[in-house]
């Protein structure tokens, strides 16, 4: 067996063997992503959706009034043209987009029928169904109190569907949860590998033998990867198959990024270990880098937002790259090669990590 | 033979304002046990660790067979077993998991690798225990699986801190056996310790105290250092003061019982002596009942050599 060969092993057992680093690779993802699910799962409150008046004529924004104050939903937004509202729910800016035709008023006042038009996005069965339910009601509700008014008329609500993207706050959040959960425990777990060997003393036999510091760091990279891979695919998993996150691109292209930051939290983290004297430092360290990543690289405020300094800062952050290629192809659809100029960045700096990591790791016990 | 296998040269090391070694001269020769004496504190492990390159000498330089370590420090290190004064292997794994991992990181191939670790399990009564994670073996246990692992790729050069300390008496002897046996194979072998009748086992040794080598020599010529020459013991019938005072044996103690004189002298070679002086008393009538050399311990010749500088911290370590 060759001597990396010997050390991924070695530190793949060590890892499996330790309950605490065992916790933090496996119990972490599917607690934060369960956290994640009781917090974001269920959309709660108001659903937002659009309403296109067609009509414009007074018996139309009666109706418009009745389901006002149906308050199972909330009109967001006021669209001009049917196509408009379409787009409106394609986008996942609304869940659904209701169309009142033209001469709706007309038609009422006649007492003949006419119909109510509810585009719904089928992207929400569950959502879909309420709002479905919910503008039935309160259109039979408008029926009765207008029908004394008006006398006796009919109003068919039509369902119509579109696909939409699913913008939900679910799919907003998850990539700042992949961020996470890819980026500050995988960074962590390795930040204190080396320094635990040399609180151990076993670091102090390890560099008897005949082995260099790429040979220490490429090993650790290599094990805790082979490791925290499993991390990255149940904290995906879940978000997919529980969550129910819609990603537009391929799932495969998605992987591949969060494999990148994965791969390049841990050369960062690598580099921590090699400069730490003990545990705690390292530990400390890799919080305190973490900062600036949750301050400045989207995650909580749009990068677009910050100040030009911010900004330029913002660019030396793995996180950025990744939320960035993360959302253009969960959000968007969009393809790796679209994404290449941000993996490329990802890339870039995990080598330099790496590199600067093997240069500061002194095999020696001071 | 002839050759160095150690030889450090003013070698320095000052932590912080501390100096823990302090112009350290050593010359090894191949196929000798080497000790390293000294109370805790007295700067062995530093010594050993600039040795092996573990630690940067503040000043001063090591060459191991001839080879800078500064420099070339990984031709030194498949030449040199090392066995740590604290349990450095990985608790988290088993007794053969650390050696089948050492022995791949020492680059033996898979069918060599198993062959070595089978007979240092066997040599060193491992076998047993060879399932269990290291961190659950009892302190002698862990002792000998430390000097396999620092064996696995038969070294020519051995050092060994503190090997025996904490251990019970049947695995001290064990060891020095070891040791002997590896002696015969040709192997050298640094070790360090702080009991003296160990010490007495090597072939030479330096006394180190406060970072400094006091005393260097075999355990005889130590001895004679601390003391000026060896003890004789004469017990005579009638008066041998003249006698002594010819030949140049100093009287440090005598005790007379009517014609009964015993003396204890200090002579400058015990074995060049004896006889001659016992001879020459006879000649003169003077009757000797009996004469014998008074072995004195290293431990004596120790307080001894380091009294002056540190009477209280040797005591201490006095056991
Ligand atoms: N890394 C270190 N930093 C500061 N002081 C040290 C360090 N290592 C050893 N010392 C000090 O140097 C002195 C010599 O220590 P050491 O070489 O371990 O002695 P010995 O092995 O003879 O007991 C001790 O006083 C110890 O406290
Ligand atoms: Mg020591």
């Amino acid at each position: 067996m060759s001597a990396l060969t010997a050390l991924i092993i070695k530190d793949i057992k060590q890892l499996l063997r330790d309950p605490k680093s065992f916790f933090m690779v496996l119990m972490m993802p599917t607690m934060v992503m369960a956290m994640f699910v009781m917090g974001y799962g269920e959309t709660r409150g108001a659903v937002p959706i659009a309403v296109v008046n067609l009509d414009g004529g007074v018996v139309s924004w009666q109706l418009i009034e009745a389901l006002k104050n149906s308050g199972n939903f909330k009109i967001v937004r006021y669209a001009p043209t049917k196509e408009l509202g379409v787009e409106l729910v394609r986008r996942g800016e609304v869940y659904a987009a209701l169309i009142i035709p033209e001469g709706f008023s007309e038609c009422v006042l006649e007492g003949r029928s006419t119909q109510l038009v509810t585009v719904l996005d089928s992207a929400y069965a569950t959502v879909s169904e309420l709002v479905w339910e919910a503008v039935v009601v309160a259109v039979q509700g408008f029926l009765r109190m207008a029908a004394e008014r008006y006398g006796t008329f009919n109003i068919d609500v039509v369902k119509e569907t579109v696909y939409g993207p699913k913008v939900s706050s679910v799919d907003l959040f998850t990539s700042v949860v992949m961020g996470v959960l890819l980026h500050l425990v995988p960074m962590s777990l390795i930040a204190v590998s080396i320094s635990r060997e040399r609180e151990r003393r076993t670091f102090e036999q390890l560099i008897m033998t005949p082995i260099s510091s790429g040979h220490i760091v490429l090993g650790k990279l290599l094990a805790y990867s082979i490791v925290t891979v499993s991390d990255m695919l149940i904290t995906l998993g879940i978000a997919v198959a529980i969550l129910g996150v819609r990603v537009r691109g391929s799932l495969i292209d998605l992987t591949l990024v969060s494999l990148l930051l994965l791969i390049c939290s841990l050369s960062l983290g690598l580099l921590i270990s090699a400069v730490s004297r003990n545990q705690l430092q390292a530990y400390q360290t890799a919080i305190f880098l973490f900062i600036p990543s949750l301050l400045f690289s989207g995650f909580m405020t749009p990068v677009e937002l910050l100040s030009p300094a911010a900004r330029a800062f913002s660019k030396v952050l793995p996180l950025y790259y990744f939320l960035k290629a993360f959302k253009n192809i969960q959000l968007r659809g969009w393809g790796l090669g679209d994404v290449a100029w941000d993996c490329a960045a990802l890339v870039v700096e995990a080598v330099a990590f790496l590199v600067a990591a093997v240069k500061v790791l002194r095999l020696r016990v001071e | 033979m002839g050759e160095l296998a150690i030889e450090t040269v003013n070698l320095t090391k000052v932590f912080g304002s501390f100096k823990a070694v302090d112009g350290v001269n050593l010359r090894i020769e191949e196929g000798v046990i080497f000790g390293l004496l000294g109370p805790n504190g007295a700067g062995k492990t530093t010594t050993i660790r600039m040795i092996l390159g573990l630690l940067k000498p503040t000043s001063g330089y090591v060459r191991v067979f001839g080879i800078d370590v500064e420099k070339r420090r990984r031709e030194v290190l498949r030449l040199t077993g090392y066995m740590p004064q604290h349990f450095s292997l990985y608790e988290d794994l088993t007794v053969e998991e650390n050696m089948r991992l050492y022995a791949s990181l020492y680059g033996m191939g898979r069918a060599e690798a198993r062959r070595r670790v089978e007979e240092l399990l066997e040599e060193f009564m491992l076998t047993e225990y060879r399932d269990r994670l290291a961190g659950k073996l009892s302190g002698g246990t862990k002792q000998r699986l430390a000097l396999a692992v620092a064996l696995l790729h038969r070294p020519r050069l051995l050092i060994v801190d503190e090997p025996t300390a904490g251990v019970d008496p049947p695995l001290r002897r064990y060891f020095w056996e070891k040791f002997r046996e590896l002696k015969e194979e040709g192997v050298t072998i640094l070790v360090t310790t702080h009991y003296m009748d160990e010490a007495e086992h090597c072939d030479r040794l330096a006394l180190m105290s406060r970072g400094r080598v006091v005393a260097e020599g075999s355990p005889l010529e130590i001895k004679r250092m601390a003391f000026g020459g060896d003890f004789l013991e004469l017990e005579v019938e009638g008066d041998p003061a003249p006698v002594l005072e010819e030949v140049g044996a100093k009287v440090v103690d005598s005790e007379v019982t009517g014609d009964f004189v015993r003396v204890r002298l200090l002579v400058p070679d015990a074995a060049d002596y004896l006889a001659p002086l016992t001879r020459e008393l006879e000649r003169r009538g003077i009757r000797v009942i009996r004469a014998y050399p008074v072995s004195v311990s290293l431990e004596d010749a120790f307080i001894k050599l380091t009294a002056p500088i540190e009477a209280e911290a040797v005591a201490g370590c006095r056991r």
